[in-house]
């Protein structure tokens, strides 16, 4: 164990002569709560598509609770490919929440749940059910247990997706962009379970353009930009207290459209 | 004019060994084609570049030259390069190859109308690539695709007559032998084309019962909006 739930090591992902990851480093200890922001095509969904290796990186290393995904550096410096069955077995660490949610429309909401862990993780019928059946009570949506995807409103399939992702126990979970889709009177309340879960200790990497979660429930904040992550720290700090140009740019720009940010932008240019 | 049912009375063992033949061509062709739809269509969802290429060139030739002509090739072709086999053997394999490119196509597309996401959180979160087909990839195309595959099977029924052509003794060569005993053609092709729409029409009363009994769960309810979903299921479970 290095103690770190999640660690990225000089990550590199190019798309021709672009490098929409350019060697990026990143530590996420158990229990933080990491939001990550930037501008469109900064690189932020390319990263979480690295760690989930649906887009493999072309360069660097990913560990996930000290377990090498994709790539390993063994002890003597010599690096290897792993094995695809090790790819998989890695990727069950990391639980991802899809923008676009991705439920599978053709089973119940339990079977979401619960057909991952009996055939990725190798759990009995009654235990996957009876593990989802849980999530869904302290999601409180166990009333929707025997609803298809298609049958039920927006912010329930949020907490399913939710759900379904923490079913396999991951070490971490990824959200992008979790309010992105919702009704305006829905973001708070995914906001307040994403707040539940941080105070419970789960460890979080969450992409987002909501500034209130970023400050008000994340323990670090990161700015990235051109595939680089430009600035890293508690998250009031590096919306005020940033020098770099994009970075102030960035959140002048977000900030002019939250009252509550006004002040602390204009506290900053005083400084400057 | 008149008809004269003698023709039907005298020869029907004539008309029933055809129809036989060409239920068990059809058959062998529909579960031979399926084999090859599926595996191409996986082979090729998989983009390795030759394996892909073999497949695009199969699929060109089947669908861009008449089946009388593929027919024919391998008729006619085999031999050249010293293979004997009967026309029935390569009457089958030309029918089967015929309608597994067609099924190729409507399994691939089947599977490339579905979004990208669905395969991704499959894998996302960790299912190996045969569990994400088997679980999540499969149970969604089998609804969408069963009008296009009974299409398909219904002319792949219809175009082993062209079979005859080699002497292959399926339904229309049996009515043309009649024919020509008889010298009665119109009442032997009136028996001949209602023979195949028995035999369509059967293979399209067996595609629906199949799709009510297993597409129904796996796709039309699940993909109806909320509130018809909602409204339209009546023990309030809906579905299942």
């Amino acid at each position: 164990m290095t103690g770190f739930a999640l660690r990225t090591t000089g990550l590199v992902r190019r798309f021709g002569d672009l490098r929409a990851l350019d060697e990026v480093y990143l530590d996420i200890p158990y229990g933080q709560v990491v939001s990550l922001v930037g501008p469109s095509g900064c690189g932020k969904s390319t990263l979480l598509r690295c760690l989930t290796y649906l887009d493999p990186p072309d360069d660097g290393f990913i560990e996930v609770g000290g377990d090498w995904l994709g790539r390993e550096r063994l002890s003597n410096g010599t690096i290897r490919r792993r094995s695809r069955r090790d790819i998989d077995r890695v990727r069950r660490k990391i639980g991802m929440v899809f923008q676009a949610l991705n439920l599978w429309p053709h089973m119940s909401v339990l079977d979401n749940l619960s057909v991952a862990q009996r055939v990725a993780l190798g759990r009995s019928e009654a235990e996957a059910e009876s593990r989802a059946r849980a999530l869904l009570d302290r999601l409180r949506i166990s009333e929707i247990a025997d609803a298809f995807p298609g049958q039920i409103s927006g912010g329930q399939q949020q907490r399913v997706a939710i759900a379904r992702a923490m079913a396999m126990d991951p070490e971490i979970l990824l959200f992008d962009e979790p309010t992105s889709a919702l009704d305006p009177e829905l973001v708070g309340e995914v906001l307040r379970l994403l707040k539940e879960f941080a105070q419970s200790g789960m460890t979080m990497l969450v992409v987002t353009h909501e500034l209130a979660f970023a400050r008000d429930v994340a323990d670090r904040l990161l700015f990235m930009d051109r595939g680089r992550i430009l600035a890293d720290g508690p998250p009031q700090q590096v919306i005020t207290q940033t020098r770099d140009r994009r970075v102030r740019d960035f959140f002048d720009k977000v900030t002019a459209f939250h009252p509550k940010f006004m002040q602390a932008a204009a506290e900053t240019e005083d400084e400057s | 004019m008149t008809l004269d049912p003698t023709v039907i009375t005298d020869y029907w063992p004539l008309f029933v060994q055809g129809a036989f033949l060409t239920l068990r061509l059809a058959a062998i062709a529909f579960v031979g084609g399926m084999l090859i739809g599926a595996v191409c269509a996986a082979l090729s969802l998989l983009n390795i570049g030759p394996v892909r290429a073999v497949i695009t060139v199969y699929l060109a030739l089947m669908r861009g030259i008449p089946f009388i002509v593929i027919v024919f090739l391998v008729h006619f072709g085999l031999p050249a390069f010293g293979m004997r086999t009967p026309a029935i053997v390569t009457g089958t394999v030309a029918l089967t190859l015929f309608a597994g490119a067609y099924y190729v196509e409507i399994i691939r597309g089947a599977v490339e109308a579905l979004p990208k996401g669905q395969w991704e959180s499959a894998r996302a979160i960790g299912m190996s690539p045969v569990a994400a087909a088997r679980h999540v990839i499969v149970p969604q195309i089998i609804s969408p695709s069963i009008p296009p595959i009974v299409n398909c099977t219904m002319t792949m029924i219809k175009e082993s007559s062209v079979l005859s052509a080699i002497t292959v003794s399926e339904l229309t060569y049996q009515g043309l032998i009649v024919q020509g005993n008889t010298f009665a053609p119109f009442e032997v092709f009136i028996t001949v084309a209602l023979i195949y729409w028995a035999i369509t029409m059967l293979f399209h009363m067996l595609a629906q019962a199949y799709d009510r009994r297993f597409g129904a769960s796996t796709g039309r309810s699940s993909r109806m909006s909320p509130i018809a979903a909602r409204y339209l299921s009546i023990d309030g479970k809906s579905g299942t």
